[in-house]
């Protein structure tokens, strides 16, 4: 243990004490997820908690059977998808303006796509409930897709115009000089170059809108447009209370993708997460 | 294959002034180097010549024609850049294609163009590699290869060789040369770097906070400085400037006595003497222009720095390589009077 | 000036005729507008989803709308507002549960992070720590709901332990339901603070730790008098963005208390959802928007604006 740097006076047992402890707390509940996932539904709630239940398989057959789950899946990731394709082919090109050009209103510009992420999504709520009931695309995915693209656009724009801030201007004017117009650069130059910034920008978006709640419960309010996670919250099954092993077992099988995808980007995950202010 | 003018250019931003009304005439297959510190406003005269900055004012033509308001990428020049800037998503191949690919060059001349471009600068052998897995002097060739692949009516390089190390800067800059005799290209280099102009140009420009100082041929700018900021820039150590006055001809100062200098003004005056146009005299009975005591010796091989504490101020004279000497020793100094320069004390132009 | 350069002989030996063929000319008025041209797809898009609402929301507010027509009412949704001790607890509660909730985690995540970034399995802590952050708030919130009331798990415990001697009644205690909340967040976003701050302490200029080191100081002290310091505009950022998400926290509220007991936790965002969409009193709604906006903005232009500048050098 000689190699762990430590500085004079860190106690290395308190180091450890302390981050143990909050990775119990952390997998606590999630142990806890995965036991109520796979037991059955008599155990679930009980005069005494149940710490050791039976194993059951109620819960995997109750959402592939019982419920459109292969439906809402598909929902969720259409309506994640759909949303980031748009956000990218929005932001791309903002991001590029507000990095690459100098002109008035740049950084006003740039504060009000940023600033767009400070509104509640309760303040807006009302009037875009009544904009697409007035549309007729109320519970569609198509309507979920347009609001998911609307929340994250000013997180997509500002991590990819962090990350383009930092090619070299040098590589540009090469491009340029080599003959290249403003779009075959942003295309042909820019874009690889950054291809880690914009997968790091679609991933984070796509955490915020799996996150996302009102909105979806308001516009998805049939099943025919549900995602998980409000399909989830209607779980409630009328008469027979909320189903828990159903909702823990469904939000583990979304979680795994969704921490695959994160590891894979976990060096710019800092970064991502306060819009391109912090470099990891 | 073209011929540049820039007449009266400047580039402001806002209260900045980046360069201040430029006008320099470079002929056509000439390499022209624009010479001074850091900030003096190099890049930005050579951005304008590309067409990557507007000029605020003034005009730049090749060949006669006005190109202010024509696109870097329409203006047929390729430039070398500081930091190479070879595109980290291409291989090599691909970065030297780039600029045909985008000029429409027929794809099987593109091949052949790639790699006698490519040949020229001896990356023949790196062709697949992306510029992350090459070194600093072959990233550099790579970049040349860039540029010349498409023989471009004008070459800019930005400062090409400051990020490689002293030998291999050498090798690239005697290559530069014979590429640039080669092709016959117009060319506008661009250094701090003293040795890099005195040796690659036909023709130096040295700029100062934005300004033209003075446009000549390398020896026209060594042993003609028009003012005290090139005689100080140029050459190392640089010329030694000393304050004094014109009496009855002869110059006067603080232990310095030069007679007959043939000075037709009065008064105040600041006399430039090159170190290796200075000799340290054996004893003090014979004649000489300048006393001091030893303040440093700094033997470099082939001769040894010397520095006097003159008065206030310290002057540096290239000894003899076998001189050596204890500090606080007076030494007495003979100047080579057919090689003296003489400055106004205020505006510091050539008086002559 | 072109033209004029252009009827200029003395300089000029090729003709204009050549000079069109050789060199294409740009157009100054693309070249001055490009810019705009490519952020504005991007900022259309988000007016149509803020400012539209805005203007809707202001507009409505100034109506009793319930089901059918709109009836202007002045400023009476706003009187009534003024003297509703609802909405005022709800803004209350919003701040309240905010301010806890983001301190604990500050507090919480620093404390990781300063001993985490140095530990050699310092990935391995971050992979373990940002698994809450991803798993979906709802369902997050069902557990909590399950293990704290309905499951009553959390009192089971307690009462093995011999710590208390009935169960406890979280549901129907104010503080009990905040905390519950309160404790929620913490569980699933102090990662997102941790990850932020074992970044910005990696990316520290470790010299200067080191010469501090060689000065005599103790771990304590560094941290107090160098890491933090240094660590503040990462800190901001990092809490204003945070901040708002829990200000506008809805979910947990919507399944774990529904805003209960006795309006307790009751958030504004809920407020909001159950003004208008649970008793379709949208324009009483839409005024509680419109004061919620105004504050945005506020925030958003005094706290936000100042804690980007600065972390962005
Ligand atoms: N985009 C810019 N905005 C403001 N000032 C600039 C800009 N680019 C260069 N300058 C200023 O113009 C001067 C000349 O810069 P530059 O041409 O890069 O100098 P050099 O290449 O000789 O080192 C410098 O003082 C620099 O600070
Ligand atoms: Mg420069």
């Amino acid at each position: 243990m000689a190699s762990i740097r430590r500085v004079k006076g860190e106690n290395l047992y308190i180091r450890y004490l302390i981050l143990s402890c909050w990775g119990l707390f952390c997998l606590m509940p999630v142990l806890w997820f995965l036991s109520i996932g796979f037991r059955p539904r008599t155990e679930i709630i009980t005069a005494q908690p149940i710490y050791f239940p039976t194993l059951s398989l109620d819960a995997w057959h109750m959402i592939w059977s019982d419920w459109p789950m292969a439906k809402y899946l598909r929902n969720s990731v259409a309506a994640i998808f759909g949303s980031v394709m748009i956000d990218l082919v929005l932001a791309i090109p903002a991001a590029y303006s507000l990095s690459r050009y100098e002109y008035r209103g740049r950084e006003d510009i740039g504060f009000y796509i940023l600033s767009t992420r400070m509104m509640a999504p309760a303040i807006v709520a009302i009037p875009i409930f009544f904009l697409f009931r007035n549309l007729g695309l109320l519970d569609t995915i198509w309507a979920l897709m347009l609001v998911y693209a609307a929340i994250n656009l000013s997180i997509v724009t500002w991590i990819i115009r962090s990350y383009m801030t930092d090619i070299p201007r040098e590589l540009e004017d090469a491009a340029r000089t080599d003959g290249a117009g403003d779009l075959r650069i942003l295309w042909e130059i820019i874009i690889p170059a950054i291809l880690p910034g914009i997968i790091t920008a679609a991933v984070i978006a796509m955490i915020f809108v799996i996150n996302e709640f009102l909105f979806t419960l308001l516009i998805a309010s049939t099943p025919d447009a549900y995602t998980m996670s409000v399909a989830l919250a209607n779980f409630t099954g009328g008469s027979d209370g909320v189903i828990y092993n159903a909702i823990a077992l469904v939000a583990f099988l979304a979680f795994v993708p969704v921490f695959l995808v994160v590891i894979a980007i976990q060096k710019h995950l800092s970064r991502g997460l306060t819009m391109g202010a912090v470099k990891g | 294959m073209a011929q540049i003018e820039l007449k009266g250019v400047s580039k402001r931003w806002g209260a900045v002034w980046g360069v201040r009304k430029v006008d320099i005439e470079i002929a056509d297959k000439e390499l022209l180097v624009l010479l001074g510190p850091s900030g003096c406003g190099k890049t930005t005269t050579m951005r304008m010549i590309a067409g990557l900055e507007d000029p605020s004012e003034g005009e730049i033509t090749f060949d006669g024609e006005v190109m202010n308001a024509v696109d870097a990428r329409d203006r047929d020049v390729a430039m070398v850049f500081q930091g190479y800037a070879l595109y980290p998503n291409m291989s090599i191949y691909e970065n030297i294609r780039f600029p045909l690919r985008m000029r429409n060059v027929p794809k099987d001349k593109q091949d052949e163009l790639v790699r006698r471009a490519a040949k020229m600068v001896e990356l023949s052998d790196y062709l697949n590699r992306k510029p992350g897995a090459l070194s600093g002097g072959q990233r550099q060739r790579a970049a040349l290869a860039r540029a010349i692949v498409r023989e471009p009516q004008i070459f800019l390089m930005d400062e090409p060789l400051s990020n490689l190390d002293a030998q291999l800067r050498q090798a690239m800059r005697v290559q530069i040369k014979y590429i640039q005799r080669e092709l016959q290209i117009t060319t506008v280099y661009v250094t701090h770097d003293q040795i890099e102009a005195m040796t690659l140009a036909d023709r130096i420009v040295v700029m100062q906070g934005g300004a033209v100082q003075q446009v000549g041929t390398p020896d026209e700018i060594y042993s003609d400085p028009a003012n005290t900021f090139v005689a100080s820039f140029i050459g190392a150590p640089p010329m030694n400037l000393i304050d004094g006055m014109i009496k009855d001809g002869n110059f006067v100062a603080d232990h310095v006595e030069v007679p007959d200098v043939g000075i037709k003004t009065t008064g105040q005056i600041r006399l430039g003497i090159r170190p290796e146009d200075c000799a340290v005299v054996s004893s003090a009975e014979q004649r000489h222009n300048m006393k001091g005591d030893v303040y440093g010796v700094e033997p470099t091989g082939d001769m040894t720095v010397l520095t006097l504490r003159v008065g206030e101020k310290n002057l540096e004279i290239k000894a003899d390589r076998d001189y050596r000497s204890e500090l606080g020793v007076q030494e007495n100094v003979v100047f080579d009077t057919n090689r003296l320069y003489f400055f106004d004390s205020q505006s510091g132009e050539r008086v002559r | 000036m072109h033209d004029s350069s252009l009827s200029d002989t003395r300089s000029a030996p090729a003709t204009t005729a050549v000079t069109k063929t050789r060199f294409r000319r740009r157009s100054k008025w693309l070249r001055a507008w490009f810019p705009y041209l490519l952020v504005a797809p991007a900022v259309i898009y988000l007016l149509g989803i803020t400012l539209y609402p805005g203007i809707y929301a202001i507009v409505q507010s100034f109506y009793a709308v319930k089901f059918g027509p709109w009836n202007p009412v002045g400023f009476n949704n706003y009187v009534k507002l003024w003297g509703d001790y609802q909405f005022w607890g709800a803004l209350w509660n919003t701040l309240l549960m905010g301010t806890i909730s983001l301190t604990l985690q500050c507090v919480l995540a620093l404390t990781l992070a300063f001993h985490a970034y140095r530990d050699p399995w310092v990935r391995g802590w971050r992979i373990i720590f940002l698994v809450p952050m991803l798993f979906m708030p709802s369902a997050v919130a069902f557990i909590y709901k399950l293990m704290f009331l309905d499951a009553r798990v959390f009192s089971d415990i307690l009462i093995r332990f011999g710590l208390v001697d009935g169960n406890l009644a979280i549901q129907s205690s104010i503080w009990g339901s905040r905390a519950l909340l309160i404790l929620t967040d913490v569980w699933q976003w102090t990662p997102f603070l941790f990850i932020i701050f074992v970044a910005a302490l990696q990316g520290q200029d470790e010299e200067i730790e080191e010469a501090a080191r060689l000065d005599g100081a103790t771990w304590a002290k560094i941290f107090w008098n160098i890491s933090l310091p240094l660590m503040r505009p990462v800190i901001a950022v990092a809490l204003v963005i945070r901040g708002i998400d829990i200000t506008t926290m809805f979910a947990n509220v919507f399944i774990v208390t529904k805003g209960g007991p006795a309006f307790g936790t009751e958030t504004i965002s809920y407020f909001i959802y159950r003004t208008g969409f649970k008793f379709f009193n949208f324009g009483y709604a839409s005024a509680a928007s419109v004061i919620m906006l105004v504050l945005t903005i506020i925030v958003a232009q005094v706290v936000v604006k100042r804690a980007f500048k600065s972390a962005r050098g």
